[in-house]
């Protein structure tokens, strides 16, 4: 039992997280406090929303790049649209606009995908540029700090607060159960749709999920419209606790959602993958990046280390590939494929 | 005569120009076992695409349990209870064997949701039906491929499967999984299932058909209750002439000529002990054994994909290590692998290409750049040499037939001349007609003085092609056979006789 979870990526992931914050409670006792563990979810949310959209399109096999592209380029047209028209009301208005048109833009990419049988990769890359030009040629070219009244202060939103002695009040911000929200689904999803299931079907075998009946085309659609709104909620997300829209953001943080989804056990090539450890690998990159904060590390050190664990990570089955090879055996060469 | 579920009438298929199927007609009976027979490209797999709906036929009918489709799509086949286990056995390797096998009953009821229970309950209700017992749970990927077989059948049963396509179900397994995979066969025969077994593998055919249908060049030239069909017959109507074994001239290899190459006392830890054999110019030699003798380990280790750990190798006489790649072939090996499609050929490029690619360091032109015309010139020769059939040496390789890739693959280590070449199963895939042709090839090599390594299971190619034979069995050599004292016959019960011990002895099956 011990031998058969230490070979899944998740429990790996796991154990080295829990060592990990051990090691830095103990370089800095601050790191054991609630105040901490909040800001480190609060820091976290946005790029949990953002691998659970990815998630489902890395285990059919394909890796996009454009999610955050969507992410960035629904919300900023969603806000500069809602504030040309002088609205003041709520976050539930942003989210179901942008939603909407993530949606659409993920169907885009599902559309050229399916369509034209176009590569996951190739199409993502396409867009991710397209969109990004658009935005800054279209919409604006600024960062707008102009909230409406009534999404201005989701910011401090908190489910609960507490008294830090350092930082001051803080709090559980209510972001928090977007983010269960969108993770159970997810789960729920793959683990027990039939449209789910063919999304491993498709990683596992692109060719026999064809044959065997499965709607290849209408899963890929599906996993696109929910990539799409699923990065638009964490667009929004991204703007109301940040406290500004910008047509440009998160540019630089595709390969850091792709990562911490690699890091919790999805293969690259599709066919594997899962919520809890997204979840790990997502909290894994961020408690690195505060840990080394905390420890008084140089921030650039983070990319160096997050580097670090995912070339032992990808080496991982490799390396179990590599110890079956040794034993030399047509049949045991054979069960690698 | 027993009810009719499968009936094929006058159906033509055209890709392009070039007819795959020509007014075939064929009908398939409950509880038959039909085998269909025919060369690479005679139309079988584009026949099978279309029964299974992938294809839609250009003209003719197919009728299914009294159905008439025109078009016929994959959804509508599995209803029909047509089964197709295709040679990769259409699993989905991360998967369990639960989901696997019972994925298509979820996909026909058109399930939006999954119930796994329900998904268990299947697997095991199936697996129970063909007496077998894996854990539900196992992913398919850890399996071997016998177990990937039997679950491909499973699958194909619990589908309701009325028929069941098997394509080339054989290649990849011992004799020993052979026979019980007949058994099975036979067994379904017994609960009314049809079997449709495509194979190029002429005794096993004659071992297990009902009804023989053999296919040549698009179009069926005979469907023939299959015990008066014997193995000569079929070669004849599949390739449209007879060919003749007794016919073949062996060259005399040089007695006293020193080796050109001799190992003592080989050793690799799971792979094979205490190997020691000599081959001379001139020599065809085979090495034989079950999947799993370390008959591959061996021609694995002297090309130094798996250097040895023990043992000394010479090459004319001259001590040589062998410890990668590199070093065998500057030691004048040539390797021709099993699979040559992943491992022999850049299937996208040009035939030339894939023949000068070993010696493409002579053919620079005074500025160091890749002369093309002497490039081209290089690639025609051995074009023209090994007759590969081809318009054109511009032309990709994955246009060409098994046979014609295999000789491509020949040509390029023959292009750097080497003194010995490890020919790994030459002629698996390869259709008959080719087949002769290659060991023709063979022969000829060695007439040139090289020596010539074979690793087969294919029995009367070791008798068509060697001088002498080397069994292995359990990673050592038990027995030698020259040209006097071998016979298909005796190879074939020694070569059965080896089954079932060798896992148990080297420690491979310690999961």
């Amino acid at each position: 039992m011990i031998q058969k979870l230490l070979r899944t990526n998740e429990f790996v992931v796991f154990l080295i997280l829990v060592a990990l914050c051990i090691v830095i409670g103990f370089i800095n006792p601050a790191f054991f406090s609630i105040s901490t563990l909040f800001d480190t979810l609060r820091g976290a949310t946005v790029y949990y929303i953002l691998a659970f959209a990815l998630l489902p399109v890395i285990i059919a096999g394909g890796v996009d790049m454009s999610f955050v592209a969507i992410a960035a380029v629904s919300t900023y047209a969603t806000h500069m649209f809602l504030i040309s028209i002088g609205f003041e009301g709520g976050i539930w208005i942003y989210f179901a606009i942008s939603c909407v048109i993530g949606g659409l833009m993920g169907l885009l990419n599902g559309f050229l995908v399916t369509r034209f049988k176009l590569p996951i990769f190739s199409v993502s890359l396409a867009t991710f540029t397209m969109w990004y030009g658009f935005a800054l040629f279209f919409i604006g070219s600024t960062m707008n700090f102009n909230l409406p009244n009534g999404a201005v202060g989701y910011y401090e939103n908190y489910l609960i607060t507490v008294a830090d002695p350092q930082v001051g009040k803080t709090g559980l911000n209510s972001s928090i159960l977007i983010v269960i929200l969108a993770g159970v689904f997810i789960w729920w999803f793959l683990k027990y749709t039939t449209i789910g299931r063919g999304v491993f079907a498709i990683g596992g075998n692109r060719e026999v999920a064809v044959r065997s009946g499965y709607n290849v085309k209408g899963i890929l659609l599906t996993i696109f419209l929910i990539m799409g709104v699923l990065s638009a909620a964490g667009g929004v997300l991204y703007g109301l606790l940040n406290r500004f829209f910008g047509p440009t953001v998160l540019q630089g943080n595709a390969l850091d959602v792709i990562a911490a989804v690699i890091l919790g056990g999805a293969s690259i090539n599709g066919g594997k993958g899962s919520v809890i450890g997204t979840l790990l690998g997502v909290t894994l990159i961020q408690v690195i990046n505060r840990a080394l904060i905390l420890c008084g590390i140089p921030a650039e050190w983070q990319k160096l280390v997050v580097g670090l664990i995912l070339v032992v990570f990808i080496s991982l089955p490799a390396l179990r590939a590599r110890k079956a090879n040794k034993m030399g055996h047509t049949t045991a060469m054979m069960e690698l494929e | 005569m027993d009810e009719e579920i499968l009936r094929v009438e006058h159906v033509e298929k055209r890709f392009g120009g070039v007819v795959a199927l020509d007014d075939v007609s064929l009908s398939i009976h409950k509880g038959e076992i039909c085998c269909l027979v025919g060369e690479n490209g005679s139309g079988k797999s584009t026949l099978i695409k279309m029964i299974s709906g992938i294809y839609a036929p250009d003209k003719g009918d197919i009728f299914i349990n009294g159905n008439n489709y025109k078009k016929l799509t994959p959804i509508e086949s599995i209803h029909e209870g047509i089964q197709v286990i295709y040679q990769d056995f259409s699993l989905f390797p991360n998967l369990t064997i639960a989901e696997n096998v019972a994925i298509n009953e979820q996909l026909a009821e058109g399930a939006r949701l999954i119930d796994w229970k329900k998904i268990y309950k299947t697997a095991a209700s199936g697996l129970a039906r063909i007496n077998i017992s894996l854990p539900l749970d196992a992913v398919v990927s850890t399996l071997s491929t016998a177990e990937r077989q039997l679950i491909a059948i499973v699958k194909a049963l619990l589908a309701d499967a009325r028929i069941i396509v098997m394509d080339e179900p054989t290649t990849a397994l011992t004799q020993k999984e052979v026979n019980s995979l007949f058994k099975l066969i036979f067994d379904l025969k017994s609960q009314g299932i049809s079997t449709l077994f495509v194979s190029h593998k002429l005794d096993e055919v004659s071992a297990i058909s009902d009804r023989t249908i053999i296919f040549r060049n698009g179009q069926k030239v005979i469907d023939q209750n299959a015990k008066e069909l014997d193995v000569k017959k079929m070669e004849f109507y599949m390739t449209g002439h007879e060919i003749d074994d007794r016919a073949i001239q062996f060259t005399k290899v040089e007695e006293n000529a020193l080796p050109l190459l001799q190992v003592e006392n080989l050793n690799l830890a799971h792979g094979f002990f205490d190997i020691s054999f000599a081959l001379k110019p001139g020599e065809v030699l085979g090495i034989t054994g079950l999947l799993g003798s370390g008959r591959t380990e061996l021609a694995l280790a002297l090309f130094g994909e798996l250097p040895i750990d023990s043992g000394k190798i010479f090459i004319d006489v001259k001590e040589v290590f062998i410890k990668n790649i590199v070093d065998a072939v500057h030691a004048g090996i040539g390797f021709v692998p099993e699979d040559r499609v992943r491992e022999g050929l850049f299937l996208d490029h040009s035939i030339a290409n894939n023949i000068v690619v070993g010696i493409i360091d002579h053919l620079k032109d005074r500025f160091h750049f890749v002369d093309d015309k002497q490039k081209t010139k290089v690639g025609e020769e051995w074009i023209k040499r090994l007759e590969v059939k081809t318009p054109s040496g511009e032309l990709p390789v994955k246009n060409l037939s098994g046979g014609n890739q295999q000789k491509v693959v020949l040509a390029k280590w023959l292009a750097s001349d080497p003194k010995i070449l490890i020919l790994n199963s030459p002629t698996v895939g390869v259709d008959v007609g080719s087949k002769a042709e290659i060991h023709e090839l063979i022969r000829n090599l060695a007439k040139q003085g090289l020596g010539i390594l074979m690793i087969s299971d294919d029995i009367p190619e070791l008798t068509n092609t060697c001088h002498r034979v080397l069994l292995m069995r359990n990673g050592r050599i038990i027995d030698e056979y020259t040209q006097e004292n071998i016979s298909v016959k005796k190879l074939n019960s020694e070569l059965v006789k080896s089954t079932g011990l060798d896992d148990a002895s080297l420690g491979r099956k310690e999961k």
